[in-house]
This record gives structure tokens, C-alpha cells and sequence, in this order.
């Protein structure tokens, strides 16, 4: 039993996609009868088959060598693209956290989508959400890995445009798909590239060629700065960073999940590549430099947010930049360890958030306040959340943020500062939106908010305890550092970084009614920062304007000159058509003139050589 | 049965069927027994294909198979002969496919039924004969024949300027399509013998110069066809003005025409010239994924928007057949038939979409999702396809294209750079205008002057089987295209080995030592690289 569960292990991601098809009868109104709750459980079923699945599979490869299934998928001539899965215990468990989450999204989705008339479809993009990510989870091939990104940006798409009648929704979808297609599509050079050079797209193989591969320095950087540009994409890195802001027009349960695990599949895949983007040194240090930009600048553009989903997307980028500065010097542990703390915390903010939003159909930040003695388990799910992204004692942040700056202790001491400031922004931040939304008055969109009911209430708490527990995971899987070696300046360091963004973001001044501020460089400060430093401006009038310029000349010179010639041709046959009927005179004696003529100068022409 | 002249039977059964089409009794006038005639025969006829192809077509078989070969006027050396190979059968099963479908599309179709499903008919057997026949005044014949129904189909239903459009399309095609002619003639007549049977054609020894002046007239016709920038503005005329079925055809089948004449004569008959225009057709290629894509986002109609589109991803195709690799020819066979696929939904949904808005600009469509959920979910799928998502079968192609071009031996390692990072770049604006067209035509909020005078009413059964009949090609490709590919692949591998043996610089690096480590060489099956003499 156990030995066919393994073998069929490939089947796990797979279950997300039966459930979307599942669906299928609801989605398109095949059965209206029973209402679309019905391909819901469907789908949350399908959930927990992988769940169980998985788990079995995890206890079968516990302490096993990783195996790999392969299968053929397209050969021509000498090459083969092979789906690759590998069936280690980082691979299993990486898509047991992903099922995992999946299934208290969904579980959560049931009260939050309870009024939408499009449930099942939306249950169906779930499942396609949870079988890209889990089958990232364990893809062995760069060229599976790609294709699942890829599917991973559609289904982005879809969710993000679930609500399509809604005016931000409209470029908001689009430019999430364009964003991510940029980034994917740079990748795909990338991986057509390896696959000339390599031969094979498997990471195994991929990673022995890199080992003895000698490469020219620019063709190296130009291989690693496309393959990252799919992680940046994905993970909303700078300068594709502006899609995550503009997707949390989406439903708040896929927004959890996109969060979490969705930016971090991205991560995930840059830490697969990370031998081959060792090759090129100056890839590295590109993602060192993208990481940081990102986490400083995203850390910053947060505070300014009054959205309440789009003052916690930008913290997403921020830690997303911190794992990439991981990666860029090459501490994949460290990386990983980051995402799986920031996973599970911004899941735990988000459905804390998604259920503020339920209740007061509110998510400015403005017009909150008071929450706390309506709602008491979002509030401690906010709270608890809030401690285990930041670098406070004793939650899971401050174990992965210890760890980075210890590996970065060495040599790095400008990234030991970043991310001792990313820190403290997001404490300031992060106590900025619990203030206004959980303390101080009651607002009149707050005033009548009950706590939310139990289908959203049961995830929330349950993912609360799983954060709160995250220490005892982390050492029961030895990733912790024992105590008694801890670097203590770096503790107090992250201690002291901590409290003074938490006494910053305590005492900030928060004037609710008037919110901007009249003061003029503050008010100029704010401004660039709430509207993310004008970069999607800035991107309007270059990317986007000289699209359109170009776009608009090609067609000019299509119509005018193109077209133009073709027609010009036409013209001129009519033209000479129209001038010469004016010979047909209809007089017997011209045409004989004109017969004779011709007929004089042909002979001319013919007996020319006599004369 | 093997001796049954199969393909013969399926080209002459729509015609002959056609013509029965005046005598059908039509009581209401409406056309419904007419078009349920031309249904079946269509299904008759492709099922009958399916059948052939199922029992006696071998697909390990590089060579022509199906032959037949009769005596037509025998004083001129003309003889009806038709046979397929990996190349033409792929596309003769789509262009059933296609052709039976499209006349589902025609339901609608009410006004002079009879003359229009005739018409369709005999198009029917029209494409066939194109992508069956082996002698090349045939060729020429029904080549020229096909543009008749076509031009009547797009004069008599197409939009407000259909007379422009069919005028244009008629001459352009047909001025276009002389050159196939003399090539033909001069082909025939060169040396001492004279034949018009393309195997023939092919085994002649031309010399170079009189080999690239054949090329070059052969290139213009199909060019036209293809269509490849600049011979290409009749396309957007046409398929702006016609009707959805014959939009279908159109971009369907009839661009494929070209394409496929391009690989059956250019590359196969001249590969000598083929060795020396490759990279002039890699660089039209690219200009035409760039060009096509950009002029479509700023086109404001959306018939023409989708046209532009399709002209875009021929361009693959051009690319394709110049890798002189096993994979990049393999990629433009499938870019053809995926592209027809996808192509054809695309238009069809057009036409769906125009038969409930009743307008084509962009402007004053919007909102439009709210009252067809099931188009809208229909439109994004095919838009999707058309984009190249991995799943659907224009990634693959498109892929096998890049992946066939970047292996290729042939180019210097700048100029491949130069080439797929270009191509990327139109890749990239495919989304561009896809999904602002998707974003124009059905999110946000309802437009309400469109609303106010138009019933839009969602997506009936008949549409959603001809989508579903569309998709599932298109899907299973593209997560197996295996299934496809094997179909064909004898013949595209024999091909190129054919081709390479022309290119001087592969030559030596193939036949000194046929396994040497380069590490994407092509693999060569047999050493008889003349084409037909298996």
C-alpha cells in the first residue's frame, strides 16, 4: 500500500486539477439545482485526499534518498523534454505546507465567498492554484518548473480578474499577466539557452553541467539575468513589483495563498537555480541589488498605504527581496527558511485582514478602529501574525531574520543594516495598520462588525496556533541554532531594531480625519510613497507610451504606405483605363489611323538594320 | 481496399455532392435542409479521411503514400495524381476537421443558403485537392480554383466593404498566383525532359541561378498567401469583412496554403535556393512577428485586430522551415495546424461575439461579460491559446520553433541571439494586445449605450460544441504533442536531412563523421536524401 501510495506520488498535484475540472458542471451551469456549494466540498475534498496523501508519502521518504520520477514527455531529435518530479523530504514537505495552507484558504473562501454567485468557478481556480504550486513544489526540470510558473500566471489572472465588472479589476488582471509574462517569457530564453548549452533541463543534470561548465563572463550574465527575470516577475520584485499591489483587487482567500505561497513558489524556483546562477557572479550581485532595492524601498512604500490589503502586499515584496539577498549570496538555507516563516505569517495577516474586510465592507484604513472588542480572534490572529513576520522574540521571524544576519555577519555589513531596517519599517508599518484598524474608537463602519463565522473563524485560529508553534516546528526540524550558541550582539542588535520600530510606530502620530498631511515635505514624502515612488507614471511614459507610439506608426505606415502602394496600384490601372476610353471614339476613319500608325513604326522598328 | 483511390474519393465527394445541393427541396426557404446536407456530407467525408488515414497511411513511412496517379490529357503530360506524406496529411485531416466545423459556424446563415453552402462544398474539396495534389499544373489548377468560392463568399456576405475586400483579395491572389505558373513551366520545361510531376520536379538538377529565380517567384505567390510582410494588406481587408465560417476557412486553412506550398516546393523541389534565402526568410519571419503584432494593438477593429494577429504567427512558420533542424521545420508543420486550430475558435467567437454586439469597435463594446459569461469564458481560453500558454498547442510549436532555431547549426551564434530574442520580444507583445482586446471587450462596467439597443444573449449549445471541438485539439496537443508530431515526423526528419545536404558548411560537418559530439546535430534516418525514391 505504502509502495503504491510513493509511487503514485505524482498524483498529489494532480488532485487540485481533478477538483478544478470537478467543478466543471457547476461552473458553467450545467447544475443549477443545488446551488454552487456542492463544488466547493468537492473541491475541499480533493484538497484533503492530497493532504492525506501526502502526509503518508512524507512519513514513506522520512530520512529515504530523494527518488525521481520521470516522465517522456517530447523528444526530438537529440533532445528530450522529461517531466521530472523528485520525491525528497524538502519536496513533499514543501508541498504539504502548500496543501496544507490551500486547504484552510479554501476552507476559508466558504465563508468569505458565501454570497458569490460564482463560487464554483472560483473553488475551480483554486484547485488550479494548489496543483501549480504543489506540482513546483516537486518539479525536478527547469522546463515543468517554467511551464507551471506559467500556469501559476493564468491562474493569477483568472483569480485576480474573478470580479471582472469592477472598474479597477480591468487593468488590474492584465497588467498582473503582463507583469509575470514579461518576467516568464525572459525565463523561457533562458531556458531554451540551457537547453542548447545543457542538453538536458533537469536540475540534476543541470546542475553537473554548471559544475564543470566554463562559460564567457557576458554570456553567463546574460543566462543568469534571465532566469531570474522569471523569479522577479513572480515574486513581484523590482521592476515587476507593480502587479501584487494592483492584484489585491482580487478576492481576499486567493489573496492569501498569493501572498504566501504563490510569491514564494517564485522564491522557491530561484533557490532551484541557484547553481547555475552561481556560474555568473554578476547575477548575483544583481539579485543582491534587486533584493535590497525591493525590500528598503517596498518596506517604506508600505507605511504609506491606506489600503488595508495593499499596506501588507508591499511588506510581501519586502521579505521577498530579503530571501532574494539570500539567495544572491548564496544561502539557500537561510532563503528557505524565510519563506516558510513569512509564508505562514502573511497567510495568518491575510485572513485576519480578509475578515476585518468582510464584516465592516470597508478596507480603508481610515475609516477603521476599535476592532479589537468586536473581532478578538482576528485581532490576536493580526497580532500573532504581526510577531511572527518581525524580528521580535519568540516567534518565527526573529529565528529567519537571526539567521540571515548571521550569515550575512561576515563581509556584508550594508545588508545586515537592510535588513535591521527592514525590520523596523515593517514594525512601524505593521503597528500603523493594528492601531488604526484594531485600536482607538470606534468608526462608524466599525461600530455594528460581529466577529466572523465559523468557516473563516476555524482556519484563522487554527493557522494562529500553527504560527504560535512555529519555534517547536522549526527545532523539531533542527533549524533553529541552539541558544547557548546564539550570536548574542546579533540578538540584540534584532531586539533593538525591533523596539525601536515598535516605539516609532506606537508614538506615530495618526490623524484619521485628515490623514494626509498639510505639512509640505511630508506631505511631497507621503505622496511618492503612497503612490510607490511613481514608477507605474513612469513606466506609463516610457514602456507603455513608446508601445503605443510604435504600435500607433506601424499601423500608420500599414494603412498609408503599405496599403497605400497596393492601392495606388489599383488607382493607376483604373486611372489608365479611364483616360484611355476617351480613344474609343466610336469614329471608323481614327481607329484605321491609329491602325496604320502602329503598323508604320513596327515596321520601322523591324527593318531598322536596312536603313 | 488498398487499391481504392482514396484521396481522389475524398476530393470529389463534396464536389459531387455540391452539385447535387440545386435540387434539394427547401419548403420555408430558410435553408435548413440545405445545411444539414452539406453537414453530413462534411462529416461523410472527413470521417471517411480519418478512415483512410487510420488503415492506410503508415507513419513511419517517410515517403508519398496514397498514391494515385491517372492520365488526364495525356498529349500535355497532364495527369491527376494526389498522394500524401507527413507533410500534407496533418493539414488534409485539418482542413476536414475545419471545413466540417465551419459549416456548423454557417447555422446562422439564411440569405442565398443554397450558393452558400454550395460555395462551401466546393471549397471542401478544393483545399483538399491543394494539399493532395502532386503534379504541379494540377497544383496550379485547383490552387487557382479555390479563389473562386472564396471571392464569391466574401463579395456576396461579407460586411459593408466586401466589394473592396473580395476585389482586392481576387486580384491580389490571383496576379499573385501566376507566378506558380511560369515557376511551374519553367520547372517542367528545364532540361530535357519535360514533366510537371512535382517528385520529378524535385530530382531535376537546376542550376543555382536559375534555381533562385524560380524561389524567388514561388516566394512572391506564397508570400502572398502565407501572408508575409509586405505582400499582406489584402488579408486584413478580407478577413475584416467576411463572415464568420469563411473567416474560419480563411485563417483556418487558406494561410496554410501557403506555408505549405512553401515547404512542399521552395524547400523540398529548391533547397539549393532554399540554402541561400533562409536567412532573408528568417529575418521576414521576424518582421513579421514584430510588424503584425505591434499594427494589431493599435487596430481598433476587431476582426482586423485578430487578422494581424495571424499574419504575427505565421512568422513562426518562415523561421521554422529555415533551421534546417529536425525540431524548427517540425515546429512550423505544427505551428500550421496549431495555429489553424486556434485561429479558426478565435475567429469563430469573433463572429459569435459581432452576431450579439453588432459592431467590431472596440470603443463601444465593454462590460459585455456580465450578460455572456460562457463567450467570455470561451474568448479568454482561445485568447489564452493564442498566446502560447504551456498547455495549448501554440507554446509548443512556438517553442520547438525557438528551441529548433537557437540549436541551429546553420547561423552564426550573433545572429541566432539576435533572432530569438527578437522573436521574444514578439512574443511578448502577443499578450499585449490580446488581453487589452479581452480587457476593451468584456471587463468592467456594462457599456450602456451598447446595452440599451442590443439583446446580448449568452453563448448556445451549437458554440459551445464548436469551442469544445476546437479546444480539445488545441489542449491535447499541447499536453502531448507527441500525438501529433509522430504523425509527421518521418517525413520532417527525411526533409531536412534533404536540406542540409545543401547547405555546404552542414554537409561537412554531417558526413565526415556522422556522429560527431556536437551536441545538437540533426539526426540523419537514411542516407537517401533525394526526395520519393524510398
Amino acid at each position: 500500500m505504502l509502495q503504491f501510495l510513493l509511487e503514485t506520488s505524482w498524483w498529489i498535484p494532480c488532485y487540485g486539477l481533478v477538483g478544478a475540472v470537478l467543478t466543471l458542471p457547476w461552473s458553467i451551469g450545467l447544475i443549477q439545482r443545488t446551488g454552487p456549494r456542492p463544488a466547493a466540498y468537492l473541491n475541499l475534498l480533493m484538497t484533503c485526499l492530497a493532504l492525506v496523501h501526502g502526509a503518508i508519502v512524507l512519513r514513506g521518504v522520512w530520512h529515504q534518498d530523494p527518488q525521481v520520477i520521470l516522465l517522456h514527455w517530447f523528444q526530438a531529435a537529440d533532445l528530450d523534454f522529461s517531466l521530472a518530479l523528485t520525491i525528497s523530504p524538502v519536496s513533499v514537505g514543501a508541498m504539504e505546507a502548500v496543501t496544507g495552507l490551500s486547504l484552510l484558504a479554501q476552507f476559508y473562501a466558504l465563508g468569505y465567498m458565501e454570497k458569490d454567485w460564482a463560487l464554483a468557478r472560483f473553488f475551480a481556480l483554486m484547485g488550479i492554484f494548489e496543483a501549480a504550486i504543489s506540482g513546483l513544489a516537486v518539479s525536478d526540470s527547469l522546463f515543468l518548473s517554467y511551464a507551471l510558473l506559467e500556469i501559476l500566471t493564468l491562474s493569477t489572472y483568472l483569480l485576480v480578474g474573478f470580479w471582472y465588472a469592477q472598474p479597477l479589476v480591468v487593468t488590474a488582471a492584465r497588467d498582473a499577466f503582463l507583469t509575470k509574462r514579461i518576467g516568464d517569457l525572459l525565463l523561457l530564453m533562458g531556458v531554451i539557452t540551457l537547453s542548447t548549452m545543457a542538453g538536458s533541463l533537469n536540475f540534476p543534470d543541470l546542475y553537473a553541467w554548471a559544475d564543470t561548465a566554463e562559460l564567457s563572463a557576458s554570456t553567463s550574465l546574460l543566462l543568469g539575468l534571465s532566469l531570474i527575470a522569471g523569479p522577479i516577475g513572480k515574486c513581484a520584485q523590482f521592476p515587476l513589483h507593480l502587479w501584487l499591489d494592483e492584484a489585491m483587487e482580487g478576492p481576499n482567500p486567493a489573496s492569501i495563498l498569493r501572498n504566501s505561497v504563490v510569491v514564494a513558489a517564485g522564491a522557491y524556483i530561484l533557490i532551484k537555480m541557484q547553481p547555475i546562477l552561481a556560474l555568473s557572479p554578476g547575477a548575483l550581485t544583481v539579485l543582491i541589488v534587486i533584493g535590497s532595492v525591493t525590500a528598503v524601498g517596498a518596506s517604506l512604500v508600505a507605511i504609506a498605504q491606506i489600503d488595508i490589503k495593499r499596506a501588507l502586499s508591499h511588506s510581501t515584496s519586502a521579505y521577498l527581496g530579503l530571501v532574494f539577498m539570500a539567495v544572491g549570496l548564496q544561502w539557500t538555507d537561510v532563503a528557505l527558511l524565510l519563506l516558510l516563516t513569512h509564508s505562514i505569517a502573511k497567510a495568518l495577516m491575510f485572513m485576519s485582514i480578509g475578515s476585518v474586510i468582510l464584516t465592516t465592507n470597508n478596507q480603508n484604513l481610515t475609516e477603521m478602529g476599535g476592532l479589537w472588542s468586536r473581532m478578538p480572534a482576528t485581532t490576536i490572529a493580526f497580532a500573532v501574525g504581526s510577531l511572527g513576520l518581525v524580528g521580535l522574540l519568540p516567534l518565527g521571524g526573529f529565528w529567519a531574520m537571526y539567521q540571515a544576519i548571521y550569515s550575512f555577519w561576515f563581509g556584508q555589513p550594508i545588508l545586515v543594516t537592510i535588513v535591521l531596517l527592514v525590520n523596523g519599517l515593517t514594525i512601524i508599518n505593521l503597528l500603523r495598520v493594528f492601531r488604526l484598524t484594531f485600536l482607538g474608537q470606534l468608526q462608524p463602519k466599525t461600530r455594528r462588525s460581529p466577529e466572523v463565522a465559523w468557516p473563516m473563524a476555524v482556519p484563522m485560529v487554527s493557522l494562529t496556533v500553527v504560527a504560535l508553534l512555529m519555534p517547536l516546528i522549526l527545532h523539531n526540524f533542527s533549524l533553529l541554532p541552539d541558544w547557548s550558541y546564539t550570536n548574542k550582539i546579533i540578538v540584540v542588535l534584532l531586539l533593538v531594531s525591533g523596539l525601536i520600530g515598535s516605539a516609532i510606530g506606537v508614538t506615530l502620530p495618526l490623524n484619521r480625519g485628515w490623514s494626509r498631511t498639510i505639512y509640505k515635505p511630508l506631505r511631497l514624502a507621503q505622496d511618492v510613497l503612497a503612490y510607490d515612488f511613481y514608477v507605474d507614471r513612469l513606466y506609463r511614459l516610457t514602456v507603455v507610451a513608446g508601445i503605443n507610439g510604435l504600435s500607433r506608426c506601424s499601423a500608420w505606415f500599414d494603412r498609408y504606405i503599405v496599403d497605400g502602394l497596393v492601392n495606388l496600384a489599383g488607382l493607376s490601372s483604373i486611372l489608365s483605363g479611364e483616360v484611355l476610353k476617351y480613344s474609343i471614339s466610336g469614329q471608323s476613319q481614327s481607329y484605321i489611323l491609329a491602325i496604320f500608325l502602329a503598323a508604320g513604326v513596327l515596321g520601322l522598328l523591324l527593318t531598322w538594320s536596312i536603313w | 481496399m488498398s487499391n481504392f483511390p482514396w484521396l481522389t474519393t475524398i476530393i470529389f465527394l463534396p464536389l459531387l455532392a455540391s452539385a447535387a445541393i440545386p435540387f434539394i427541396p427547401d419548403p420555408d426557404g430558410k435553408g435548413r435542409p440545405i445545411r444539414w446536407y452539406a453537414l453530413v456530407v462534411g462529416l461523410i467525408d472527413f470521417t471517411l479521411m480519418v478512415y483512410a488515414f487510420c488503415t492506410q497511411y503508415d507513419f513511419g513511412n517517410p515517403g508519398l503514400q496514397l498514391v494515385e496517379s491517372y492520365n488526364w490529357i495525356p498529349q500535355i503530360g497532364l495527369k491527376w495524381s494526389v498522394g500524401a506524406d507527413g507533410i500534407s496529411m496533418p493539414l488534409i485531416l485539418m482542413t476536414g476537421f475545419i471545413t466540417t466545423l465551419a459549416t456548423l459556424a454557417a447555422w446562422p446563415v439564411t440569405f442565398k443558403s443554397r450558393l452558400f453552402y454550395f460555395l462551401i462544398l466546393a471549397m471542401y474539396g478544393g483545399q483538399i485537392a491543394v494539399f493532395a495534389a502532386q503534379d504541379m499544373l494540377v497544383f496550379f489548377l485547383v490552387w487557382e480554383l479555390e479563389l473562386i468560392p472564396v471571392y464569391l463568399l466574401l463579395a456576396i456576405w461579407g460586411g459593408y466593404k466586401r466589394q473592396y475586400a473580395a476585389t482586392k483579395f481576387i486580384l491580389y491572389t490571383a496576379l499573385s498566383s501566376l507566378f506558380i505558373l511560369v515557376a511551374g513551366l519553367a520547372m517542367a520545361f528545364y532540361g530535357d525532359t519535360v514533366t510537371f510531376d512535382m517528385r520529378e520536379l524535385g530530382l531535376k538538377d537546376y542550376s543555382l541561378g536559375f534555381e533562385m529565380l524560380v524561389y524567388a517567384g514561388l516566394l512572391i505567390s506564397y508570400g502572398v498567401k502565407l501572408p508575409i510582410v509586405p505582400l499582406h494588406t489584402w488579408l486584413p481587408d478580407a478577413h475584416g469583412e467576411a463572415t464568420a465560417p469563411v473567416h474560419m476557412l480563411l485563417a483556418g486553412i487558406l494561410l496554410k496554403m501557403g506555408g505549405y506550398a512553401l515547404i512542399r516546393m521552395n524547400v523540398e523541389m529548391l533547397p539549393a535556393a532554399h540554402a541561400k534565402f533562409a536567412p532573408a526568410l528568417v529575418i521576414l519571419g521576424v518582421v513579421n512577428i514584430i510588424y503584425a503584432a505591434l499594427t494589431s494593438y493599435a487596430q481598433r477593429n476587431l476582426k482586423r485586430k485578430i487578422a494581424y494577429s495571424s499574419i504575427s504567427h505565421m512568422g513562426f512558420v518562415l523561421i521554422g522551415i529555415s533551421t534546417f533542424t529536425d525540431l524548427g521545420i517540425s515546429g512550423a508543420v505544427l505551428q500550421m495546424v496549431s495555429h489553424g486550430l486556434i485561429g479558426a475558435s478565435l475567429f469563430f467567437l469573433v463572429g459569435a461575439t459581432y452576431d450579439r454586439t453588432h459592431t467590431l469597435v472596440l470603443e463601444e463594446m465593454g462590460g459585455v461579460a456580465q450578460k455572456m459569461p460562457k463567450i467570455f469564458a470561451m474568448f479568454t481560453a482561445c485568447s489564452l491559446a493564442s498566446l502560447a500558454l504551456p498547455g495549448m498547442s501554440g507554446f509548443v510549436a512556438e517553442l520547438m520553433v525557438f528551441v529548433g532555431f537557437a540549436t541551429s547549426d546553420a547561423y552564426s551564434l550573433p545572429f541566432r541571439i539576435i533572432v530569438v530574442i527578437l522573436a521574444a520580444i514578439g512574443v511578448i507583445l502577443t499578450p499585449i494586445y490580446l488581453l487589452s482586446m479581452l480587457r476593451e471587450i468584456f471587463y468592467g462596467p456594462e457599456n450602456k449605450e451598447l446595452t440599451s439597443h442590443e439583446a446580448l444573449v449568452d453563448a448556445e449549445p451549437r458554440e459551445i460544441f464548436i469551442i469544445a471541438c476546437l479546444l480539445i485539439p488545441i489542449i491535447g496537443i499541447g499536453l502531448y504533442p507527441k500525438i501529433l508530431t509522430q504523425i509527421y515526423d518521418a517525413t520532417t526528419v527525411k526533409l531536412t536531412s534533404r536540406i542540409r545536404e545543401s547547405v555546404p558548411t552542414l554537409v561537412q560537418r554531417d558526413h565526415p563523421n556522422p556522429v560527431a559530439n556536437l551536441p545538437f546535430q540533426a539526426a540523419t534516418v537514411d542516407q537517401a536524401p533525394r526526395l520519393g525514391q524510398s
